[in-house]
């Protein structure tokens, strides 16, 4: 092909100028300095107040700036923190805690006894959602009897309290930058000041959080200097940012992205349960009760019986978790009852179930209705099954198990605003899947999904619309007892009597594995991940 | 061009975002999805979210909230962000430069390698070279933007190593002046460069057809036939009709300058306005969704109107009145 002048100038103008791009692009791979940390985080946390919200990201954001009076171990049993010891009194009605002495906040001021009145009385019990539920209604009074010294006085025994006492549940915010203005408005939310073992730098919106170390720390310094959490929205990239080394720590690894990384000499793995804003999750599918289809209990337990946890754990965790045998997580070990009889796959007897009930199959067709009470006969076993859409998988999964049982299971996935309406202020649902996160103690994450005061329009609560005046007497009798043994033996209760019920499906217990680059190590499972961690060049 | 034409298409924003205004806040409010539950969490009870409804105004009739709504942004006022619990001109407008870079810096590469690639398409119709051209730009155009950016990432960031795979500036180090400008560029050569693949895509194409029009019109027949050269027919008789096009293409594009790279700024984790629109949405942010749609009806009738001058200038046949 002839090329003129033109067609010549063209051609040279096209390849210069792209490979002028290229070449000014080219950079080597880059290994930051062992000092600095990067952690990449799914979304922009909008602010850095934990006291004020229980969104996930905000505490995953803005832990490592605060405090809990206590933490939490392995075992969840409670640690010294700002608190270095506490009393009980009068049976679990009072509890007495003496405060960290010369502690400081990050701007300077001393931490006092009245930083913890103020965080509960003014921001916790007003603005952070399972901190005000579950203690409000029993707390009297938060009380400094002087600098170092703080009671908690309640209404009745309170059990729980030393479970709700760190980072996550309960963060210490200082006083002097709070009182006397708006919590949601305060300048302190976007500049936080906290006694952390970070302190906090800067804070690009949409972009990324800086802290260094705090020096002062009572801890102990933390060994790394500097700490960015790098905001990443794509699951994919936060991977692929690990591999390239643009990032140290990812908080969550993909399931089907786990396998790769674990053979990757570059990069460890650390499976874990509990994250920042409620851990212990078990993935649920809820029995819609209002709704005539799975009234009858027979039919719940047929459900039951068709459901293969393993293939949900293998196809959908990708082996990450453990199918669930309980009501209540594995993870909180006082409160997990182990041995009960929950369905086990039998589809025969799903189907036997089923056809006691009335749901009557010719060949391989839907079950359709005979008798069933509140059902028209000839009614096709046709219902909804709405879903998030990060669970779409488990309602597939879901659907084809069912299927063999001839329910004709129809998934419907629903943005999250709009699933929470729609499932819990609606009730415009026949199923759907939830994951209950059950945190650290059953009155946090367990209680809302069985008492009858929890039928209300509130996400998460109980779903299943689910009545027993005996489930709600046993756990306001867990919550009041302050033995360990009394409260197994209570929460045992409660589940066996969930399991006989049948309100729910209890699917899979999910775990969260976290991946860090080979090269730093010392993470803590905790939300103070990076207070102990270490980075080598 | 008369001042009046300026000041009748400047008057003319007023409706339009006004319009804009009503129907995006009917929209956000009235889909479903409660912002206080977005914005709360979950696990409150009644009265908390009661509360917290109360304290945005999402208690009040919802007529009451348009006219207070519309009452702010007749001052200015945009309102405070739910989500960051500012002012949500000031969230959004921190956003603006991040995106007006990616979006900027992907038309200019579009618009510099489409030109070239339609004249040497159009020079030589139905040839090899015009397949090739023409076929790869019917493969971008036709490859969706999120497969386009993960292959890129795979290809020249993640095994290549040319690139960073995300960010506009390297997380574990901080920089200043030139080294800080050359860490920009490295981050943004190849979003853009994603980005501009299908806009490139479209421009090839109608360079190309424009183009491949006015080269075989009877004038282009007659300079050719006075013995003007290849590069002279090109260069006066045939591009600059050939633009016409192009620019009304080009102007449609800029239109969506600021929130057209929704699908990059998530993938490559670019900090712009496409990320802070989907992030508003999935929470609910209502007064920054509607400042949102407030800033894109307003660049869209001001780049239509550049477009319309850019036109004029290039056109002495249209008149603008």
């Amino acid at each position: 092909m002839r090329c003129d002048r033109a067609c010549a100038l063209l051609s040279t103008f096209l390849v210069a100028t792209t490979l002028a791009a290229l070449t000014a692009c080219v950079g080597e791979r880059h290994v930051h300095d062992a000092n600095t940390l990067v952690a990449a985080i799914e979304g922009d946390p909008g602010h850095l107040n934990p006291a004020i919200t229980t969104n996930g990201g905000v505490h995953t954001a803005a832990a490592l700036l605060y405090d809990g009076l206590l933490t939490l171990d392995s075992t969840l049993a409670p640690r010294p923190a700002l608190a270095t010891r506490w009393e009980v009194f009068a049976e679990g009605a009072r509890y007495r805690f003496h405060l960290r002495q010369g502690v400081r906040w990050h701007d300077g001021q001393p931490f006092t006894s009245a930083d913890v009145k103020f965080t509960f009385d003014s921001l916790l019990l007003r603005f952070h959602a399972r901190t005000r539920a579950s203690m409000a209604p029993a707390l009297l009074r938060v009380t400094a009897v002087d600098d170092s010294t703080v009671d908690f006085v309640f209404r009745h025994p309170y059990a729980p309290l030393l479970q709700q006492l760190d980072v996550d549940e309960a963060p210490i915010m200082p006083r002097h930058l709070f009182v006397g203005r708006d919590p949601l408005r305060n300048p302190a939310n976007l500049a936080p000041v906290g006694t952390g073992p970070f302190r906090f730098v800067s804070y690009q919106t949409n972009g990324e959080i800086r802290y260094a170390s705090n020096r002062e720390y009572f801890g102990g310094p933390p060994a790394l200097q500097n700490l960015v959490l790098r905001i990443i929205p794509d699951a994919g990239t936060r991977v692929i940012a690990l591999e390239a080394g643009e990032v140290d720590w990812l908080f969550t690894v993909p399931g089907p992205e786990r396998a790769r990384l674990a053979r990757d000499a570059r990069v460890r793995l650390m499976p874990g349960s509990v994250s920042a804003g409620g851990g212990n999750c078990i993935i649920t599918m809820g029995f819609n009760l209002d709704r005539p289809w799975f009234r009858d209990v027979r039919s719940r337990r047929a459900v039951a019986h068709a459901v293969n946890r393993a293939q949900f754990l293998d196809r959908v965790l990708f082996g990450e978790g453990r199918a669930a045998d309980a009501p209540i997580s594995s993870h909180i070990p006082f409160a997990y009852a182990s041995g009960l009889r929950i369905p086990a796959y039998d589809t025969a007897r799903a189907t036997a179930l089923l056809d006691s009930v009335g749901w009557v199959r010719s060949g391989d067709a839907v079950r359709t209705a005979r008798h069933v009470p509140g059902i028209a006969d000839g009614t096709p076993f046709v219902i909804n099954l709405k879903v998030l859409p990060g669970q779409s998988t488990y309602g597939d999964l879901l659907r084809a198990q069912l299927r063999v049982i001839g329910i004709d299971l129809r998934v419907v996935t629903l943005e999250s605003a709009v699933f929470a309406q729609t499932v819990f202020t609606a009730r415009d649902f026949d199923t759907a899947i939830a994951a209950y996160c059950n945190g650290t103690d059953p009155e946090i994450g367990v209680r809302r999904q069985y008492v009858s005061t929890s039928i209300a329009p509130i996400p998460f609560s109980n779903m299943a619309g689910y009545r027993n005046s005996v489930m709600d007497s046993l756990f306001d009798l867990a919550s009041a007892a302050l033995v360990v043994d009394e409260r197994r033996r209570l929460y045992g209760e409660i589940q066996r009597l969930a399991v006989h019920d049948q309100p729910y499906v209890w699917l899979v217990e999910t775990l969260g594995t976290r991946a860090h680059v080979a090269r730093c190590h010392g993470f803590d499972p905790t939300s103070h991940f990076a207070a102990t961690a270490v980075c080598t060049p | 061009m008369s001042g009046r034409f300026l000041l009748q298409r400047l008057l003319q924003l007023l409706p339009a975002v006004a319009g804009i205004v009503l129907v995006g806040f009917l929209l956000v409010h009235l889909a479903p999805g409660d912002p206080v539950i977005a914005l709360a969490g979950e696990s409150g009870d009644s009265a908390y979210y009661a509360f917290m409804r109360q304290r945005f105004g999402l208690d009040r009739p919802l007529f009451e909230q348009l006219g207070i709504y519309a009452q702010r942004v007749a001052v200015g006022d945009l309102g405070a962000s739910y989500v960051y619990g500012r002012s949500a001109m000031s969230v959004i407008l921190e956003r603006v430069p991040a995106t007006l870079l990616l979006t900027g810096t992907a038309l200019l590469i579009a618009i510099i390698g489409a030109l070239p690639l339609g004249i040497l398409a159009a020079r030589r119709p139905h040839t090899a070279g015009d397949l090739g051209i023409s076929s790869t730009a019917l493969a971008m155009y036709s490859t969706p933007v999120f497969l386009i950016g993960q292959l890129a990432i795979l290809l020249f960031a993640l095994h290549g190593g040319l690139f960073p795979v995300q960010g506009m500036f390297d997380a574990g180090t901080s920089t200043q002046g030139a080294a800080h400008l050359w860490d920009l560029a490295r981050h943004l050569m190849l979003p853009a460069f994603v980005l501009a693949a299908h806009e490139l895509a479209v421009l090839v194409r109608v360079t190309r057809g424009a183009l491949a029009h006015e080269m075989t019109v009877e004038h282009v027949r007659t300079a050719r036939g006075k013995g003007v050269s290849e590069f002279g027919v090109l260069m006066r008789h045939t591009l600059p009709r050939a633009l016409l096009p192009v620019i009304t293409v080009v102007g449609g594009r800029a239109g969506q300058l600021v929130t057209g790279a929704v699908v990059v700024e998530v993938v490559f984790g670019w900090p712009g306005i496409g990320r802070l629109l989907l992030a508003a949405l999935q929470s609910r942010d209502i007064p920054v969704l509607l400042g949102i749609f407030m800033l894109v009806s307003v660049s869209v009738v001001v780049v239509n109107l550049i477009t319309d001058l850019v036109y004029a200038a290039r056109d002495p046949r249209v008149e603008l009145a």
